[in-house]
């Protein structure tokens, strides 16, 4: 065990395991955010695991998800959008919160990464996360109205 | 399909190629040739189905 793998226990066991009781309990605009933060919060936990493993090919584990998460969610929406019309999440400070814990986490492996093609992974990844997830959150407020024409 | 359109279609598909090929370089971790021939083929498929759904959307 080094300083990355206790972060990322910790923020894994912390995080995916708040977002897991919150996806179980509670009404549905609650299980609806915390099944979509879910990805964003085990994402930045598999970056740390790849640091502190030093196997950069981990990153793609990351990658992965945070490419898949918030298409996952947008499926969620589509199909939840007549529950959540009536009662739609508004979580924009957690939302925004996790955003940030994900951009710490991918700024602080890019200063220990240094310039090169690695680093410009990492913004990738980085830009993923919270750009899909920003998205797959106002997706499930009822964001984009005009997407339901289908 | 007019002069005009085709380069304006090849100038997407193009650009679409362009941006495909550097994100594939980017995501592997090592460059070679082999690399080089498999991302840049993967990128020309990625870009012509790239324009096709960007069609698809606007056309809405």
């Amino acid at each position: 065990m080094n300083g990355w793998t206790w972060t990322a226990t910790i923020a894994l066991g912390v995080g995916v395991g708040a977002a897991v009781w919150g996806v179980v309990t509670g009404p549905l605009r609650r299980r609806v955010v915390a099944q979509n933060l879910s990805s964003a919060l085990a994402a930045p936990g598999l970056l740390l695991l790849a640091q502190g493993y030093g196997r950069p090919a981990y990153v793609d584990l990351a990658l992965l998800l945070a490419l898949l998460g918030p298409v996952g969610t947008l499926v969620f929406a589509r199909l939840l959008a007549d529950d959540l019309a009536g009662d739609p999440p508004r979580a924009w400070a957690v939302t925004l919160a996790v955003a940030g814990y994900g951009a710490v986490v991918v700024l602080v492996l890019c200063a220990v990464t240094g310039p090169g093609r690695a680093m410009v992974k990492l913004l990738v990844v980085g830009a993923l996360l919270i750009g899909g997830n920003l998205v797959a959150s106002r997706a499930l407020s009822g964001g984009f109205p005009g997407s339901r024409r289908g | 399909m007019n002069a005009r359109t085709a380069l304006v279609t090849a100038l997407e598909v193009l650009g679409w190629w362009a941006a495909l090929t550097l994100l594939w370089l980017v995501l592997i971790s090592t460059v070679d040739t082999l690399e080089w021939a498999v991302g840049t083929s993967a990128a020309l498929v990625g870009a012509v189905t790239a324009r096709a759904a960007r069609r698809a959307v606007g056309a809405r």
